[in-house]
């Protein structure tokens, strides 16, 4: 009202200063660390932005020094198994709460809702003991069981989400004689992609990142993740700062490619559900 | 079928229950209630087993490691020999004779409180200014909510090489603007700070995310009046924006601190599974996994455990009612 055109214009620059700075400190660390990935060791202490001679051979030299690529691969197999069973279990049993009834359903809900404030430092010795008992320690079976059947997030999730679908969808269907698994499978199951989209995305993330849990599980190599891979080098070679960083930036990659990739729904997903990485 | 319908041939039926097989004109009218019941009492057993494998897992995983680290936290076992009945002797000797207990306590109150207080004010400051319309603000979204999805343990790889020493980018930044080298991962105090920066970089587009969410559903017409009655941009915010999204900000508290409490991947990244310097990062999640998984002292870790996990629960208790506290005083 009272401004001048002079001072809208230098404020909306400042705004865009500000937004500027903001998105390059989220950048930095990660820019900072790709360069230092394709610098050599004497070149690591130029204070030079990018390489004058880029060497792309770091990148070669970890999966020499670990057997990262190895490592990647379980990751991958470990998150997708986990993905797809959070999916399959979690939404099976969202729906059954959302719109199934049977005894004691509330009060199993109820238990559930409850069971999101545990802490994971005070079920994982117990975890750990159990995994000991069935001897699955280092083996992939830890791994993977503990999330294949779903979660009490993943549960909670769905059911919010089912609760939001019109009842006229089984309506109909109940009414062409279909059983509540043709409703599931057939109707809701369909409708249901972004929640599905979400609880992927969000589990394929836990399990990729995922550190104490394997770390206290694995030991050998051939079954190990990538996060143990990066601490496992960072033992060995705590001053070759190339090579670690190229490390770094293969754990890092996959996860930045599937957000640009899946960045509004995952974003939304994260503010609609108010949880995400732990 | 329309209700008046359905009702007469539910009453039909009731009434002809008994005899319905013998005469089946009647059992043929009387389908629609039995067939409902029946529906009923298939949707309730597909109920229980579409929960089944679900509840089993959440059972296994979580309720039983529940009740079973409480019952491990009153015992004395070392995973060789038989689990020994100790009662009270677990937190007894957490709180009276563990010096590092309270030395991992202070980390992390002083480690919460470092992280807790930038987390808030900065993404309360970023959703702010990500909230405003401006020509390419998905983009700058987008690249603000990247450590979203950067895993704990590689950006603490990458912050230790940027705190490294005299020649770590930190430090020759510091030096452009004419400033000493700060010791980050060397001087126990400075390790704790360092710490808490790289979780600071971690957790605040997750809070930024969720208050974000929150001013985008405040009402527009609400800052449209307020300017009108001469209200400035920062007197808006503090007066419209933070108290309609107080149920927003009181969740990220709660998530922040339950978060900081429990650290341990960035500790064990970033300065080793010690807690080194000396006992500088020395948290409670890293003298967790010492007791439990190096030491195999499995009773008195899960003691430890339920001690984090009371902490957790009075400072959320303590959080909700000061938040509805605040909202009455509206």
């Amino acid at each position: 009202m009272r401004r001048t055109p002079g001072r809208r214009v230098l404020n909306g620059a400042l705004i865009y200063l500000a937004v500027i700075a903001v998105a390059w400190c989220a950048l930095l660390p990660i820019l900072w660390a790709v360069s230092a990935s394709l610098k050599s060791e004497g070149e690591l202490l130029d204070a030079t932005p990018l390489p004058a001679h880029p060497q792309w051979s770091n990148y070669a030299d970890v999966f020499d020094a670990i057997p990262l690529g190895r490592m990647l691969l379980n990751t991958v197999i470990y998150a997708g198994c986990v993905t797809a069973g959070q999916v399959f279990f979690c939404s099976l049993a969202g729906y059954a709460f959302a719109r199934l009834r049977f005894p004691g359903r509330e009060a199993l809900f109820l238990a559930y809702l409850a069971t999101l404030m545990v802490p994971l430092t005070v079920t994982v010795i117990p975890q750990f003991l159990l995994m000991r008992a069935l001897g699955w320690m280092d083996t992939p079976w830890s791994m993977i069981v503990p999330g294949l059947f779903g979660s009490a997030f993943g549960t909670y999730l769905m059911r919010q989400f089912f609760q939001t679908l019109p009842t006229e969808l089984e309506e109909a269907a109940t009414l062409d004689g279909c059983t509540p698994w043709q409703i599931y499978w057939r109707v809701l199951l369909p409708h249901a992609r972004p929640a599905v989209m979400v609880l992927a995305v969000l589990t394929w993330i836990t399990v990729w990142n995922d550190f104490l849990w394997p770390l206290i599980m694995i030991q050998r190599n051939e079954y190990a993740t990538a996060t143990l891979g990066l601490i496992r080098l960072q033992g060995q070679y705590s001053t070759n700062w190339p090579l670690l960083m190229s490390a770094a930036i293969l754990l890092l990659l996959p996860l930045l490619l599937l957000y640009a990739l899946a960045q509004r729904s995952f974003v939304k997903g994260i503010a609609m559900s108010g949880l995400g990485g732990r | 079928m329309s209700g008046p319908e359905r009702g007469a041939t539910g009453l039909l039926s009731g009434e002809s229950a008994a005899g319905a097989e013998a005469r089946p004109p009647a059992a043929e009218r009387g389908r629609g209630r039995a067939g409902a019941t029946a529906l009923a009492r298939r949707r309730a057993r597909a109920g229980a087993l579409f929960i089944a494998p679900n509840l089993a897992a959440v059972a296994v995983f979580l309720l039983f490691p529940l009740g079973f680290s409480l019952y491990l936290s009153f015992h004395s076992w070392d995973l060789f020999s038989a689990p020994r009945f100790v009662g009270m002797d677990n937190y007894r000797r957490l709180f009276t004779a563990d010096p590092l207990f309270y030395i991992a306590l202070r980390n992390t109150a002083v480690f919460t409180v470092l992280t807790l207080v930038p987390t808030v004010v900065i993404s309360l400051a970023i959703a702010a200014l990500l909230n405003r319309k401006l020509a390419g603000i998905a983009v700058f979204r987008t690249i603000a909510f990247l450590p979203l999805v950067a895993s704990t343990v590689a950006m603490a790889v990458v912050f230790r090489f940027i705190f490294a020493s005299d020649d770590g980018l930190l430090n020759r930044m510091l030096g452009w603007i004419g400033l000493g080298p700060v010791p980050w991962l060397t001087d126990p105090d400075w390790a704790l700070v360092s710490l808490s920066l790289v979780t600071v970089w971690k957790s605040v587009p997750f809070a930024t995310v969720i208050l974000l969410a929150a001013m985008q559903g405040v009402p527009e017409n609400l800052y449209e009046a307020a300017q009108i009655d001469g209200a400035g941009a920062f007197r808006r915010f503090r007066s419209i924006t933070v108290p309609l999204i107080r149920g927003a900000l009181s969740f990220v508290f709660v998530i922040t601190i339950i978060n900081s409490v429990q650290a341990f991947d960035q500790a064990y990244a970033l300065t080793g599974s010690n807690g080194g310097p000396e006992t500088g990062t020395y948290v409670l999640g890293i003298m967790l996994f010492q007791n439990a998984f190096r030491f195999y002292e499995v009773g008195y870790a899960s003691a430890l455990a339920w001690v984090i996990f009371a902490i957790l629960l009075v400072l959320t208790l303590i959080q909700l009612r000061l938040s509805r506290r605040a909202e009455a005083d509206l």
